[in-house]
């Protein structure tokens, strides 16, 4: 054997050094995979079955962690609160994100003038870190001292209180009896809008990648600008749409940065803006529960996994993948 | 085997260089940066607290505080003092202020690696007693001692930190509240002085700012803060957990009254209302006291606020302006409540279950708080931080009456100290869950429109905390 690369005795077992060279190679994170992912998925599906402080050794408990969330849940308390809060703010909030979403950039993409002026303005917010646009959208909607009602009271409304208030804009009943308002998670979800940059510009990418040849044709067969982006424009960004839907129930199920700076860390006021991941929170360092919090993260974690999965199901009926047809 | 035979060799000018040596020294490399890393986060971390080594021959006592902004000097200003009054013990302070230290320091606890002496005022010691995180005070205190020091506490003071029966936390200083008045707002609506009873405050704050008769209002007369149903459930004559038959007393009728009553402001005022006026105290600048703004005609709050009065009414007086003329009472009590009652809190020092120095701890315990034979020390300090002392006779001591001549109005709550009706929350596994509960069931009752009634939400949170005690018992 030509010995010219110094390959000398290695040489007799070539295959199984071949097999081990790229796993030394991905060993760093193969490590922090196995100690950062790995091991805590596994040991909080254990937790969850146990009484654990962090302190004592766990005690099993099988099945108690969840009963109590069942209870909570049927019962009304915290774990139920916190279920409603979530669904409430992921079911407003993600489909009006990806409404404002294709609509600013169906518009930034229009040939006008100060286009690129534009499209930088309305991406800007998704550069602002989480903390700060909180701390920055509780002064802007301070219900006495705020901006946003100061303005809407030079225009004659009574300010609602958002952050302070209880109150839940889509809960239309409340409308009828007099009481409706914008409260805390409306007003997240108006924070959340406001960072809609982040789409946007996948939105943007995507409108670019739409063939001229299919807006031609489909003037040629006399569709107005409406049909054209009903017809076109919609099927043709919908894979996008699709991404970002997922990506944008997930996150929104997750949320916790903003949720927790803007209720006081306790999902102030009286519990209104307590979401399921600020629950988990508090259940695991505040009330030093472990294992209850890690029963709770695998709820959360099986919602997630539930509702992408039933997304995914639904993308075959309005999901297109233009260039992917047979 | 040579290392020329292992590795594939590489010409690199003359010197044929190996990959196993290029690796060798690769790690090397890397080894020494992450070690040079590791001394530089070592010495950041050392600079940005400052703290001067541990002289020679003396025991550390890291000890952990929550104290932050002008308080973080006077404490460390209390542990220079202390340093220079032996040479046993070298207290190192590192501040920790904010959100979340009862966290930090339940993960030191658990990761083994906590300080030898924590201050803070979360009401945690029931879930870090039960747990054994913390060391009850007998452990390293002989048992005469800690006799004739639950003598000397104020009955709240030792109240705080003591759980089932043991002393696990000691205070070193009370938090009271009571109500502040602002006396011109009172005048102009015709009254000559604070209110006596609860039915004098209501029929007062209903004449300063009568209920519905303008929206966009800046000022009330009086407002219950939820937060506060701890106060004013004692007020009523009420319990909130009897600690000797581990009952859960939230929904006890004088509980329900209180409730009942200060959500009648809700109902008069207005749910969004209260809510939105309650919230606009926080936005003022550096979180200054709302009675100053003209916004309250009166207001619960804490003996912090006396010192902020007068400093106030000193800037009042160089701007050629007058100062506000106010004052402070105990709560009112209603009819068959109780007088000069009241939720009280406090600061603490507890020991950590695997501290290296409980004894170096315990002494500058003491040198803070006042006992055995620090009454003066511990004078020097309450005047120093506006404190309201751990026990009497702190208070007594010439260093801390020339204070309260100084500030007369801090009298008001040094009086109320040695009430028996200042109740602490309760001191029990799952306080934070307890807490929490009552708090939110008050906040619903104020802020909620269309509720259940007090009694209601009450029962459902009793309800809660009792399954949740439940399961803590069972430990």
């Amino acid at each position: 054997m030509d010995d010219t690369y110094g390959l000398g005795s290695f040489s007799l077992m070539p295959s199984l050094r071949h097999r081990l060279t790229p796993l030394w190679f991905i060993s760093p994170w193969l490590l922090g995979f196995g100690l950062l992912v790995v091991y805590p998925f596994v040991a909080s599906l254990v937790w969850s079955f146990c009484r654990y402080d962090m302190l004592s050794p766990p005690e099993y408990v099988w099945l108690e962690n969840y009963a109590r969330l069942a209870d909570e849940l049927v019962s009304g308390g915290r774990f139920g609160q916190a279920m409603w809060n979530t669904g409430y703010f992921v079911l407003i909030s993600v489909p009006l994100s990806i409404g404002f979403g294709v609509g600013l950039a169906v518009m930034l993409s229009w040939r006008i003038r100060g286009q690129a002026i534009y499209r930088t303005l309305f991406f800007l917010p998704s550069v602002v870190p989480v903390a700060a646009a909180s701390v920055l959208w509780m002064w802007l909607l301070d219900p006495q001292a705020g901006i946003v009602n100061a303005v809407l009271g030079v225009a004659g409304v009574d300010g609602p209180g958002w952050f302070n208030s209880v109150s839940e804009a889509a809960w239309l009943p409340a409308w009828f009896r007099g009481i409706g308002g914008f409260g805390s998670k409306d007003a997240l979800t108006l924070m959340s809008v406001w960072g809609v940059g982040n789409f946007m510009i996948i939105y943007l990418a995507a409108l670019g990648e739409v063939p001229r040849s299919l807006y031609e044709a489909a003037e040629l067969d006399g569709a107005g600008p409406w049909r054209r982006f009903r017809h076109v424009t919609l099927p043709m960004l919908s894979p996008v749409i699709f991404f970002n839907l997922v990506m944008g129930v997930i996150g929104g199920v997750q949320a916790f940065t903003q949720v927790y700076i803007v209720s006081e860390g306790q999902g102030a006021p009286a519990g209104s803006s307590m979401m399921l991941s600020l629950y988990l929170f508090l259940s695991a360092f505040k009330d030093l529960e472990m294992g209850y919090a890690s029963a709770i993260a695998w709820v959360l974690f099986l919602i997630v996994l539930a509702s992408t999965a039933a997304l995914f199901r639904s993308a075959k009926h309005w999901v297109h993948y233009g260039g992917a047809s047979p | 085997m040579s290392s020329m035979a292992l590795g594939n060799s590489v010409e690199v000018g003359d010197h044929p260089v190996t990959t196993t040596r290029a690796f060798r020294m690769l790690r090397v490399c890397a080894l020494l940066l992450l070690m040079a890393g590791l001394t530089f986060l070592g010495f950041a971390g050392e600079s940005e607290d400052q703290a001067p080594s541990t002289p020679e021959g003396r025991r550390e006592v890291v000890f952990w505080h929550f104290w932050g902004g002008r308080h973080r000097e006077i404490v460390d200003d209390i542990v220079r003092r202390f340093n220079a009054s032996q040479d046993e013990h070298f207290v190192r302070a590192i501040a920790m202020p904010g959100q979340n230290l009862d966290l930090k320091f339940f993960l030191s606890v658990a990761g083994g690696d906590p300080p030898d002496l924590l201050n803070q005022d979360d009401p945690v010691i029931g879930d870090w007693a039960a747990r054994g995180a913390i060391l009850p005070l007998e452990d390293f205190v002989p048992a005469e001692e800690i006799a004739e020091l639950e003598a000397w506490l104020y009955p709240a003071a030792e109240k705080l930190g003591t759980y089932k029966g043991r002393l696990f936390g000691l205070c070193n200083g009370l938090d009271i509240r009571a109500l502040y008045y602002n006396q011109d707002m009172l005048t102009n609506s015709g009254f000559d002085g604070p209110p006596q009873t609860l039915e004098e405050l209501d029929e007062m704050a209903r004449a300063i700012a009568p209920p519905k008769s303008q929206s966009g209002r800046n000022y009330v007369g009086y407002l219950p803060d939820p937060r506060r149903l701890w106060a004013w459930g004692i007020v009523f004559g009420g319990q909130f957990y009897d600690e000797t038959s581990s009952q859960v007393l939230v929904d006890s009728p004088e509980v329900v009254r209180a409730l009942e009553w200060m959500a009648g402001y809700a109902e008069d005022y207005g749910a969004e209302e209260v809510a939105a006026f309650r919230k606009g105290d926080q936005a003022l600048a550096g979180a200054a006291f709302p009675l100053l703004q003209g916004r309250y005609a009166m207001l619960m709050d804490g003996q912090w606020r006396v010192e902020e009065m007068r400093e106030a009414a000193v800037t009042a007086r160089e701007r050629g302006e007058e100062p506000i003329s106010w004052g402070v009472v105990p709560l009112p009590p209603p009819e068959g409540g109780l007088q000069n009652a009241g939720w009280v809190n406090g600061n603490f020092f507890v020991v950590p279950r695997g501290g290296k120095n409980p004894q170096g701890a315990w002494r500058f315990m003491k040198f803070w708080s006042g006992y055995g034979g620090f009454t003066k020390e511990a004078a020097v300090t309450a005047a120093a931080g506006g404190w309201i002392p751990a026990s009497e006779s702190v208070v007594k001591h010439a260093e801390f009456q020339a204070y309260l001549q100084r500030y007369p109005e801090f009298r008001t709550f040094v009086q109320l100290a040695g009430s028996p009706h200042q109740v602490p929350k309760p001191v029990i596994p799952g306080a934070a869950y307890f807490d929490s509960e009552v708090t939110q069931a008050a906040e619903a009752a104020l802020y909620r429109p269309e509720s259940p009634p007090p009694l209601e939400l009450l029962r459902q949170a009793a309800r809660r905390i009792r399954s949740r005690l439940a399961v803590k018992r069972d430990r």
